[in-house]
This record gives structure tokens, C-alpha cells and sequence, in this order.
């Protein structure tokens, strides 16, 4: 059996960098520019909310101690209050959260899918015409800004796919009637599509060149030429020996693209009025709301620092050179 | 009389070069084995001793031409090229990889990749599978829990062993081994060597060996065929060519080797091979021979019998010093 | 004839190679590459655009000239903006601070990796694991949330874009340096030097830099093409220099000013193409120089097409030996 130490480091690694990301979060909203959630600068706050903030964010306390309130805060899953509305954060958040996930889901889900097939037919027809239009498909869509190629949808293909460009629910769902679940479902689908489909594209043009890389690279492995005289056909050797191998070499540059994919996801929810995450930090910018744009930051640092973790886990599960 | 068990017939190949020109890797080379005998096939690094043996099993890429017969119990098998020769591949010819450490696919386990060509070839399968992979590594010298190991967990010797042991999963009876001991230490060289000798004398096979270290061939093969620029330029029983060696080339080759006994300085031979992507006239070794001379250099030597069974390709064959 | 052993020569006796074969190293594989030579062109043609924009344009691009999102026609062949202004003169302005942003933040973060990557890989030890360390807690935290971020904190010019952009990307440089310094140090030449005596920074400057430099420029190119990339996402958020036209500011202007119910398609295509252009001839450009520097890319051992048969009749000749003057072709065995 494998040791676990590897497991231990990578999960020690994780929280090291949880931390290091809260007092990076912390740093900047604070100390750097002059209190950014202290809503003293807000015009629009109540004299009662900025008494309340100086005290529960110890803003006349020295920086240290306003840390340990911001540590102390968090453990209890206390992300403050939004200046714009008053109300606590966490509740802001979980709405846009359940917008989100599922759209970013399904857009990255399309995007491995279809990104791992064209890579893998590119490296293993190189040279071919397959092999030429898989890479310049992925480095086109890989170039393109997502909110560009949002726009464009928007203008050419929406209008003749018939589907909805903005929002989450078309808002005369349940008025006249109790919408049945199947309805509902629908017609959330509908509106995810787009946003989802734009997502889903930019980041199929970089998991398909990502997949060919790696495919080739291990298509040139000694275990191949083995496999082959073994007497395997092409596609049993590729299946087998071929994809396997190259998992490990795609989760390390899946999980790096995570960054893009947040990218993508916020300008992507901006361009069609998504209500998601995204769209609510664009917001939380737009009117200074600064205590729900770090929250927001926070979490969707530790998603993707919790994804990390997960590919490395992966990685260990699937590589069995992998021990410390 | 029987016809040999295996039979190459004025083999030749080409290579496209990126330039527009062919390269003649091998060029016309003919040699025969038989059931229980060993042939060590000598010379330097791209002289084309691989290629010829890549080319028996039809592992040759895309860019390669070839021409020539290749007969196993007389029947040519590489007429058509790919499809005459896959179905004989690991069944009747097998091979081990030059740097068998990278023959292993990294993610799966030693027992699987040999059981892997016995259920494709309806050999065995399920429990009989598993107890002829056990009786395999035992032959080889390896203890039959390893077959759970993956190969990074074993070394380098060992991962040679168990390559020729998946060589034999099928019960091929021509074995092909290009550059089997390089890169292992002396002791497990020897192991090596010493099993492939048994292997060949107690299960019948006829052995090809590719190696660049001409003692090994002393030592282990039966017969030898020296290859240079393509082609062989002596070939003959062991004993023959170290007692009679007939061609310069050979007789450096000998040289070159240090002896423990002698005192003599290691000569090393002064000059590089000729390239390969144009005709050459006269012999190919003349730059670089002590003994060329004016016919040399207009007049190509072709292989003439010197003795029983012993073929050189020089003018000046009966001119040429014994090793020993 | 000089006595050469049947093997490979001497690597270890090889002498630093000279500054021009360096430079070839990276130059040559892209001259060759036909497609590289296309990115090559179009990307002098926007440098071209960008540095003369001001002689090109005028003063004032933005300027009011027409109806507001006028189609194209011969007096206007990019039409007009939502703010009526002429959109080919907006495009080539925007070339000026798009490939500025890019050409600076990718130096930055070029200058950073590279520092770090240097140094790190060059003194290995406590130095190493402590560079590395902060490379890898960077290298989790995502890029791009954290460039909006600072940007909504502290944003709004052209030049703290730039910095914002810059200390974001060093992650990637830092380990590809890393590496190379690292093999560059164990080089014979290196060691050899080292053991008469030259100082560190002697050994940095004249051995470990021009080995390293060739990667490091591959790799700026590569970023700038992600600085381009980045400065669209913080310009469309609003988050760029509101005086500055830029490329991605006129993918921004297009979605506030409704271009789409307008149906005014060429304020919102064109600047995107820019984009796309630039960023693509970089990628391309960036990619082939690194993969010639690191050749990893070996034939494949599979493929769709197969060796060919030859019967004798068709077997092909070759042309008679020509002097050597170039390298031996190696055989692929």
C-alpha cells in the first residue's frame, strides 16, 4: 500500500494556502486601500450601519487585531455585511451560488468532453486535415474574448436558436399558473444555455490544444510501439495505454485553467444579465460594494483551491509513481 | 530439408527525409535462423541493426519504404505489407525493446501488460492467464508475486526480465532483442544473457540479437552477421568470425574491445559511417580501412563466401588478421 | 584524421556557444515555420498601427463625426460607434494602448519570472524552497479574479493596469526559468568555470543568462498575449482607464451602448478580431520558438497511414554522394 504521506502534504498544502489567500484578501481589502469595507466612504450608509461597522470590524483597533476579528469572523461564517443593502453577505451570496454552479458546470462539462475528443482524434491523426482544423479550431476559440464571442452569439445565433439572452427565468413563468417542476426546469435550462455555450467554447479551444499536446507526447512513448507490436489495433492502443497516460499530464493544466474559467464565467454572466456570481461581483464593483465583492473574491478563491486539492488527489489515485 | 524458421531475403528500406530525399537505412540484407540458434547482430549506432529488426514485425513508421522478403516457415510474411504481418505479431515473432524500462506502461501493472497479448490472442485468459503469467516470471527469474508490482517498483534488470517474459507470453518461437543489456550493470548483464541462452536452447527459439558490443555476441550467440552502413559486411558462425575474421571492420570492431589479458592500447576507429541519403560507390568502409585500396573505392565488394557458412564483402578478405 | 571513438563526442568539452547561435536558436525555427512567418507579419503590421496611431487618427478619435452606429459605407468603412465616432480611427487608436499594455506587462512579468526563476534555480538550497513555495501559493490563486480585484481596488490607469497585470503572470515564467537555470548550472562549461574561481554574478551574467534568455523571450511572447487577453476582461468590466481607448474598451463601449439591439455588428466584431489576431500571431510565434527550444516532440508511434511495400521494379535510387557539408541525417532507430 502506498503510503498517505502525499495525500497529508497536498492536504497541508491546501490549508497553507487557504490562509495565505484569506490574509491576501484580507491585506488588500484592508490595509491597502484605506478600508475598503468600512463604509465610511459610503454615501449611502445609514450613520447606525457605519457605527456598526467601526465596531464589529474593530476599525479603531491596530491592523493586527482587526486581522484576528477577520479570522475570528470567518470561522463563524460571518463575510459582513454589503453596503448597499445592509444585509449579511452570506445570504447576498447564495442565490447568485446556485445561478452559477450549474451554468459553469455545464458550459466546462461540454468544453472536456468535446475538448478531449478533438484532441485526442488531432494527436492521433497528426498531419492529417482532422489534425489541422482541430488546432486551429482550438487556438481560434482559445484567442477569442469570452465576451466578445458572447456578443457575437448574442447578434447571430440567439435570435435564430430562439433562446432567451438574459436572466435566469423568464419573468411571466408563474403568473398566470403554479409552474410544474419539468416547466421550471426548462426554462432554467433555456436560459443557461447561452452563457453556458459561450463558457463552454473559449475554453474548448484550450482544452482541445491542452489534450493534443498531451496526447502527442505520450503517443511518442516507448510502452506505445510496445502495445503496437503487441499486436493491439490503433484505437485499443490509444484507449488503453494512450488516454490513460495522458490523463495525468491534462488534470496538472485542467486544474491551471481554473483561473480562466472564473474569468470567463464573470464576463460571460455580465454580457448576458446572468444573475450568477459573476454578474454580482460586476455589481458589487459598479456601486463600491466592497465587503460582497471580497467575500465573493474569497469564495471563488477557495473553489478553486479546493479544486486543486481534488486534481491532486486524482493525480495520486491514477499515478501509481506518485509517493512521497 | 526443412526451411529455416526465419528467413530475411535482401531486405531493404527507406526513409522520407523532411528535405524531399530518401534515406537507405538498410540496404539489401539477408540472413537466416533456425530453431535454437542465436544471432548476434553487431555494429555502430544507425548502422540500421534496429531498423532491419523494427521491419521483421512491421513496426515501421509512415515515412519508411520497404522491399525484400521476409519469410517465416517459408511463407513471405511481409508481402502486403501490414496486413500479412499483424497477425503474426507476438504469436510467432516477438520483441524486447531496446530500454525495456520505458517498454512498460507506467500506470498499469506488470502482471496485466502480459496477460494483456494472451486474452487479445486468445491464448489464455482469467485464471489460466494469471498462472502462465506466474510460470513466465519464473522462467525469468522473477518471483511471481511481482506480477502485482507496477514497473517503476521494479529495476532496471528486472524490468528486462519481465519485458522478455511478455515477450514470451504468446510462445513466439523467433525472439528479437534489440540492445537487451545496455544500460544494466555487469552482474545483471550477465543474468540477462545467460537466460536468453536458455531460453533459446531449452524452448527452441531462434534469437536475434541487436547489440553494438561485440564480446556479448562472443559470448552468447551462435552466429553473428556484422553490419555496417546498412548493410552486412560479415557474416558467419561465431567462432568463424573470431578466429577467422574476414573483414577489416570486424577485426577493429574486435580491436576495439579492451582485453583484460592483453596489453595492447584500445585502438578506437578513426572516421564516421557515410551518410545514407545518396549512392555510394565502392565500399563503404574504404575512408576509414587500413587496408583500402584503389578497387576499393570504384568497385563495391558483395558478400562471397570465405568458409563454411562464413560470408565477408571485401576484396581483400583472406588478407584480413584473426582477432585471436 | 583525428581519432573520434565509435560514440557519441565529447558533449562536456563544448565551449559556451556564441551570442549569434543563440539568437538563432529562437529566430530561425520561426523564419522557417510559414505560419509563424504570417503571425510575424501581422503583428508588425498592428506595432506599425500603434506606434504611428496619433498620424494616422488625429487628435481626438472619439470625436463625434457621423450619426451614431452609422453602417459601414465608403466615407466610414468600419461604420460608426455608439458615440458616432468613426470605428476604423477608434481600432488603430486602440492598437496604441491594447499592444502598450501588452508589450509592457508581458516585460514585467518576463523580468519578475525571469529574476526569480534565475535566482532560484541558480542557488538552489533554502532560497529554492522558499521561492518555490511562494511560486506555488501564487500559482493556486486564481489569475483573473485577482487582477479584477486589484484592479476594482486600485485600478482605473493605463500604467497600474500594467503593473496589475504584471506581477499576476510571473508564476509560469518563474518555474520554466527555474528549470533551465537549474540543467544550465550542472553544464560542464559552468562547473568548470566555477571551480577556477569566477564569482556568482559572473557566472549568472556570462554562462547562465544567454543559455536562459532564448526561453525567457519565447516565453514573453506567450505572455504578452495573455496580458492582451487579460486587459480585455478588466476593460470590459470598466475597470480600465475611462480616457484610454483600448481594444477592449471598444468590446465594452459596444455593450453599454446596446450595439446589439442596434444590430450594429461592426462595433462589436472588429475589435474582437483585433483581439484575436494579435493574441493568436503571439501564441503562434511564442509556441514555435519554445518548441524548438525544447524538442519534445517525438515521431509518434502511431498513425493512421502505414509504411509502404515496394515490389523491386519500384524501388527508388539515389542521387550520387554530395560533399559533406551538411549534418548527417539521423537515422530514426
Amino acid at each position: 500500500m502506498r503510503s498517505a504521506d502525499y495525500v497529508v502534504k497536498r492536504v497541508l498544502f491546501a490549508v497553507g494556502t487557504v490562509l495565505v489567500a484569506v490574509t491576501l484578501n484580507f491585506v488588500l481589502f484592508r490595509s491597502l486601500s484605506g478600508d475598503a469595507v468600512s463604509a465610511l466612504r459610503c454615501r449611502g450608509c445609514s450613520l447606525d450601519f457605519k457605527n456598526y461597522q467601526r465596531k464589529t470590524l474593530g476599525l479603531d483597533k491596530s491592523k493586527w487585531e482587526q486581522y484576528k476579528i477577520y479570522l475570528g469572523d470567518l470561522a463563524q461564517g460571518n463575510m459582513g455585511r454589503s453596503l448597499r443593502t445592509e444585509e449579511p453577505v452570506r445570504s447576498v451570496l447564495w442565490e447568485p451560488i446556485k445561478n452559477t454552479v450549474p451554468m459553469v458546470a455545464l458550459g466546462t462539462f461540454f468544453a472536456i468532453v468535446f475538448g478531449v475528443l478533438t484532441g485526442v482524434i488531432a494527436a492521433w491523426r497528426r498531419g492529417t486535415a482532422a489534425d489541422k482544423t482541430a488546432l486551429w479550431g482550438g487556438l481560434g476559440f482559445y484567442s477569442m474574448p469570452p465576451q466578445w464571442l458572447g456578443l457575437v452569439i448574442v447578434l447571430f445565433i440567439a435570435g435564430w436558436l430562439g433562446l432567451p439572452t438574459s436572466g435566469v427565468k423568464d419573468p411571466t413563468l408563474g403568473i398566470l399558473s403554479d409552474p410544474g417542476f419539468i416547466e421550471v426546469f426548462v426554462d432554467r435550462l433555456e436560459h443557461m444555455i447561452l452563457p453556458a455555450l459561450t463558457l463552454g467554447l473559449v475554453i474548448f479551444g484550450e482544452y482541445t490544444l491542452i489534450v493534443r499536446s498531451a496526447m502527442l507526447e505520450t503517443l511518442g512513448e516507448d510502452y506505445i510501439l510496445t502495445s503496437r507490436a503487441k499486436g493491439l489495433s490503433n484505437w485499443a492502443t490509444v484507449w488503453k495505454h494512450g488516454l490513460r497516460n495522458a490523463m495525468l499530464p491534462i488534470i496538472t493544466l485542467v486544474a491551471l485553467s481554473l483561473g480562466f474559467i472564473i474569468g470567463g464565467a464573470i464576463t460571460v454572466e455580465y454580457v448576458f444579465s446572468y444573475p450568477g456570481i459573476g454578474l454580482l461581483i460586476v455589481e458589487a464593483i459598479d456601486q463600491r460594494d466592497y465587503p460582497v465583492l471580497q467575500a465573493a473574491f474569497l469564495l471563488l478563491t477557495l473553489s478553486v483551491i479546493l479544486f486543486n486539492l481534488l486534481a491532486d488527489l486524482l493525480y495520486f489515485r491514477l499515478d501509481p509513481r506518485v509517493q512521497e | 530439408m526443412s526451411p529455416p524458421l526465419l528467413e530475411v531475403d535482401d531486405l531493404h528500406v527507406w526513409f522520407d527525409l523532411p528535405n524531399g530525399r530518401k534515406l537507405h537505412a538498410v540496404q539489401g540484407v539477408s540472413f537466416a535462423v533456425d530453431a535454437g540458434t542465436r544471432l548476434g547482430m553487431v555494429g555502430e549506432s544507425g548502422c540500421g541493426k534496429t531498423t532491419t529488426i523494427l521491419a521483421l514485425m512491421g513496426l515501421l513508421p509512415p515515412t519508411a519504404s520497404v522491399s525484400g522478403r521476409v519469410l517465416l516457415d517459408g511463407v513471405d510474411v511481409l508481402e502486403r505489407g501490414e496486413e500479412t504481418i499483424a497477425p503474426h505479431r507476438w504469436k510467432d515473432i516477438a520483441m524486447v525493446f531496446q530500454g525495456a524500462m520505458n517498454a512498460f506502461d507506467p500506470v498499469k501493472r506488470i502482471g496485466d501488460q502480459i496477460v494483456e497479448p494472451m486474452e487479445l490472442h486468445g491464448h489464455a485468459s482469467g485464471a489460466e492467464a494469471a498462472s502462465r503469467v506466474s510460470g513466465l516470471l519464473e522462467t525469468v527469474g522473477i518471483a511471481p508475486e511481482r506480477a502485482k508490482s507496477y514497473p517503476h517498483e521494479l529495476s532496471g534488470g528486472m524490468r528486462q526480465r519481465a519485458a522478455i517474459a511478455m515477450a514470451l507470453a504468446c510462445s513466439p518461437r523467433v525472439l528479437l532483442a534489440d540492445e537487451p543489456t545496455t544500460a544494466l550493470d555487469v552482474m545483471v548483464q550477465a543474468q540477462v544473457l545467460e537466460l536468453l541462452t536458455y531460453l533459446s536452447n531449452e524452448l527452441g527459439l531462434a534469437l536475434v540479437f541487436v547489440t553494438h558490443d561485440l564480446p556479448i555476441v562472443a559470448q552468447t550467440c551462435t552466429h553473428a552477421a556484422v553490419m555496417y552502413a546498412g548493410r552486412i559486411v560479415e557474416q558467419g558462425p561465431t567462432e568463424a568470425l573470431y578466429h577467422e575474421t574476414r573483414h577489416p571492420y570486424t577485426r577493429m570492431l574486435w580491436a576495439a574491445t579492451p582485453d583484460l589479458d592483453a596489453h595492447e592500447e584500445v585502438l578506437s576507429i578513426p572516421g564516421v559511417p557515410p551518410r545514407l541519403d545518396a549512392e555510394l560507390h565502392g565500399c563503404p568502409f574504404a575512408p576509414r580501412c587500413d587496408l583500402a585500396a584503389s578497387r576499393c573505392v570504384s568497385e563495391r565488394p558483395e558478400l562471397r563466401s570465405v568458409g563454411n557458412g562464413h560470408t565477408s564483402a571485401c576484396h581483400f578478405s583472406s588478407s584480413v588478421g584473426a582477432a585471436a | 584524421m583525428s581519432p573520434v571513438q565509435t560514440g557519441a563526442p565529447h558533449a562536456e568539452e563544448a565551449p559556451s556557444p556564441t551570442r549569434s547561435l543563440r539568437w538563432r536558436a529562437i529566430a530561425a525555427p520561426v523564419l522557417r515555420n510559414k505560419s509563424a512567418m504570417v503571425a510575424v507579419g501581422i503583428l508588425a503590421v498592428f506595432v506599425f498601427l500603434a506606434i504611428f496611431s496619433p498620424l494616422i487618427v488625429g487628435d481626438d478619435p472619439k470625436a463625434k463625426v457621423g450619426p451614431v452606429f452609422a453602417p459601414p459605407s465608403k466615407e466610414w468603412p468600419l461604420g460608426t460607434d455608439g458615440g458616432g465616432a468613426n470605428m476604423l480611427d477608434l481600432l488603430i487608436a486602440g492598437a496604441r494602448i491594447s499592444l502598450l499594455i501588452g508589450f509592457c506587462a508581458g516585460a514585467i512579468s518576463a523580468l519578475i519570472g525571469g529574476t526569480i526563476g534565475i535566482v532560484s534555480g541558480f542557488f538552489g538550497g533554502r532560497t529554492d524552497t522558499a521561492l518555490m513555495r511562494l511560486t506555488d501559493y501564487f500559482l493556486v490563486i486564481p489569475d483573473v479574479p485577482l487582477i479584477i480585484v486589484i484592479a476594482a481596488l486600485f485600478g482605473r490607469s493605463t500604467w497600474n493596469i500594467i503593473v496589475i497585470i504584471g506581477i499576476i503572470y510571473w508564476t509560469f515564467t518563474a518555474r520554466l526559468i527555474r528549470a533551465q537555470t537549474k540543467s544550465v548550472r550542472e553544464r560542464v562549461y559552468v562547473q568548470r568555470a566555477r571551480a577556477l574561481g569566477a564569482r556568482n554574478s559572473r557566472l549568472i551574467l556570462r554562462h547562465v543568462l544567454p543559455q536562459v534568455t532564448p526561453l525567457l523571450i519565447a516565453n514573453t511572447v506567450l505572455l504578452i498575449a495573455y496580458a492582451i487577453f487579460a486587459e480585455t476582461f478588466i476593460s470590459f468590466l470598466g475597470l480600465g482607464d475611462p480616457t484610454a481607448i483600448s481594444w477592449g474598451r471598444l468590446i465594452q463601449n459596444a455593450f453599454t451602448d446596446d450595439a446589439i439591439i442596434n444590430e450594429a455588428w461592426w462595433a462589436v466584431i472588429p475589435p474582437g478580431v483585433c483581439v484575436m489576431l494579435v493574441v493568436l500571431a503571439c501564441t503562434i510565434i511564442g509556441q514555435t520558438m519554445e518548441d524548438a527550444l525544447n524538442p519534445r516532440l517525438r515521431t509518434g508511434h502511431l498513425s493512421v497511414r502505414r509504411f509502404r511495400v515496394l515490389r523491386p521494379s519500384e524501388r527508388p535510387t539515389l542521387q550520387p554522394q554530395t560533399p559533406p557539408s551538411q549534418p548527417q541525417p539521423q537515422q530514426p532507430s
